[in-house]
């Protein structure tokens, strides 16, 4: 057997016991959840989920959905894939809708876009996944919720592209790390804001992670999610934690159009629930 | 005639026999004698460690666009087996899909979700908890999954992890199974043809096994190098090829008489 180092259980990071309690210091100490999204419904900010599919008409997302795309595989054309206009789009697993479920309670006024790169045809997967993150970058989207991955090393360069490609647009790409002993492809980069599961309920409460690549931690626990065919479904796993920090960044994006990517990560790791603020 | 002829033969018998020895000697060491075997033992241990009254392994089946059962232990397990459905469908399709392990619970309480496939199986289960099987050249070749905990109501991120470094040794084994199998069937091929001296075919199906072997490191290196022998052997020249089947028909027979190869030495 291969002697591979065993990569770190991602989620270790955010028990009760490992998680670290860090100190805003001037300035940042005066970020609060309530000035960074208080009232904020997230209006206006386009979100893509790039996934199985959203659901459109879902009862849980209450028509936020505003169009897609279908991103397939296809050998004999440019690129080896085509894009398809998907403006009712469907989801073909449920993986996608219980993603659009999540950003939908957090910032119920966010538009969401689905970016449908998963399915039946699957033989060029991380082609897929790529052009679909590309399409984004493409048409505009601020945010993009990625709970998928890819671990083929051949992708690397591809993926660390294009997403310094968003960052350089201004977009925030949130991507759910892989809880698998594997390097798992965009969410080990510092471009994005990588995601893992921990233990609470609370929607709002994430925690920050000062031993990265994993950066936060938010609810990913048997969480009651949307699914397709009008279904609803009991899930557990990273997938569902990275929506929720999807929806808390598209509530202060809606607040403060002004902020770039680099200053929406402060003031998501000066409002985690691990961050005391230092007294004047 | 060449007058090195007779010490070459002796050279590559003696060649022959070392090979023959040192892969059966690291195939014992290292893989049990197929794929089922492993399969099933890698699903009975996933069962026992993670508490879990069932465990499956699917594989893919690309040219079929699905996942299949290969093994299962628990509940209904017979049944399972060579049961395909597509990538899109199931717990299992959106781990393939997504490369993402996932947990899920209360699926038998909870009306709302659709229990058609789980029924279709005849086992819904409770709780699932499903990994991706990654190989070491990194792609996703099939999916683990274990089923309804048995203390408790759902699987957590511990079982996740923990799976999911499991999954990780499986599918290295069951690759270099898998592949170790494919180059066992090109050899079978390769060898009926040095029988027959056909040199209509080519030798492409082993060439594309040992390819693909030699894309992952650290495999028996012997077999390997055997493979390959006799990838060069079937194109030699038809004087070669009979010396060269003497040489095998001999060990065979050898082998019959002697149990313990050891005495070649």
């Amino acid at each position: 057997m291969p002697e591979e180092t065993l990569r770190p259980a991602w989620s270790q990071h955010f028990t009760p016991d490992a998680i670290q309690e860090l100190l805003s210091h001037g300035p940042f100490a005066g970020i609060t959840p309530e000035w960074a999204w208080g009232n904020s419904a997230g209006k206006g900010i386009r979100v893509a989920v790039v996934d199985s599919g959203v659901e459109y008409d879902h009862p849980a997302l209450e028509g936020c959905v505003r169009g897609g795309v279908v991103v397939e595989y296809d050998a004999r054309a440019k690129d080896n894939y085509r894009i398809k206009p998907d403006e009712k789009p469907i989801d073909v697993s449920g993986h996608g809708t219980a993603c659009a479920g999540i950003i939908h309670s957090i910032a119920p006024e966010a538009e969401i876009y689905s970016v449908r790169v998963l399915g039946r045809n699957m033989g060029g997967r991380a082609i897929q996944f790529a052009a679909g993150l590309d399409w984004t970058i493409e048409n505009d989207m601020q945010i993009v919720n990625l709970s998928l991955s890819t671990s083929l090393e051949e992708f690397f360069g591809l993926f660390h592209d294009l997403t310094d490609q968003a960052y350089f647009k201004n977009m925030n790409l949130i991507s759910a790390v892989n809880n698998i002993p594997e390097p798992s492809y965009p969410s080990l980069y510092s471009a994005v804001i990588s995601v893992a599961a921990h233990e609470g309920k609370d929607p709002y409460t994430y925690y920050y992670n000062p031993n990265p690549p994993v950066e936060f931690g938010a609810p990913g626990i048997d969480v009651e999610v949307a699914w397709n065919k009008k279904q609803y479904l009991v899930c557990t796993g990273n997938s569902f934690a990275a929506p929720h920090i999807t929806g808390i960044t598209a509530l202060i994006r809606a607040k403060h159009p002004e902020l770039t990517p680099f200053q929406i990560k402060s003031v998501l790791l000066a409002c985690a629930a691990n961050t005391k603020r230092q007294s004047k | 005639m060449n007058p090195d002829k007779d010490i070459n033969e002796e050279k590559l018998s003696e060649q022959l026999q070392r090979l023959l020895i040192s892969i059966e000697a690291s195939g014992r060491a290292v893989l049990p004698k197929s794929n089922d075997v492993l399969l099933k033992s890698i699903v009975d241990a996933a069962a026992r460690i993670f508490g879990a009254a069932a465990a499956s392994i699917l594989l893919v089946n690309e040219e079929e666009e699905a996942l299949e059962f290969k093994v299962a232990f628990g509940p209904s397990d017979q049944d399972l087996v060579g049961t395909k459905f597509p990538y899109d469908k199931g717990i299992a399709g959106y781990v393939f899909m997504t490369g993402h392990p996932i947990a899920t619970s209360n699926v038998r309480e909870d009306k709302r979700f659709n229990q058609d496939f789980a029924k279709s199986t005849g086992y819904v289960p409770d709780s699932i908890l499903a990994t991706p099987l990654i190989s070491s050249d990194d792609r996703v070749i099939g999916v683990m999954e274990v089923l309804d905990k048995i203390d408790a109501t759902s699987f957590n991120l511990q079982d996740m992890e923990l799976l999911g470094m499991f999954a990780q040794q499986a599918a290295m084994a069951i690759d270099m199974s898998q592949q170790i199998d494919s180059i066992e069937q090109a050899l079978v091929n390769g060898l009926k043809r040095l029988a027959k001296s056909d040199r209509s075919q080519d030798s492409s199906d082993l060439q594309a096994a040992l390819n693909q072997a030699l894309r992952v490191e650290n495999r028996p290196s012997d077999f390997l190098e055997l493979a390959d022998l006799f990838n060069d052997i079937s194109a030699l020249g038809e004087a070669e090829r009979k010396a060269c089947l003497q040489v095998l028909k001999v060990f065979a027979e050898y082998r019959k008489s002697n149990s313990a190869p050891r005495r070649f030495r």
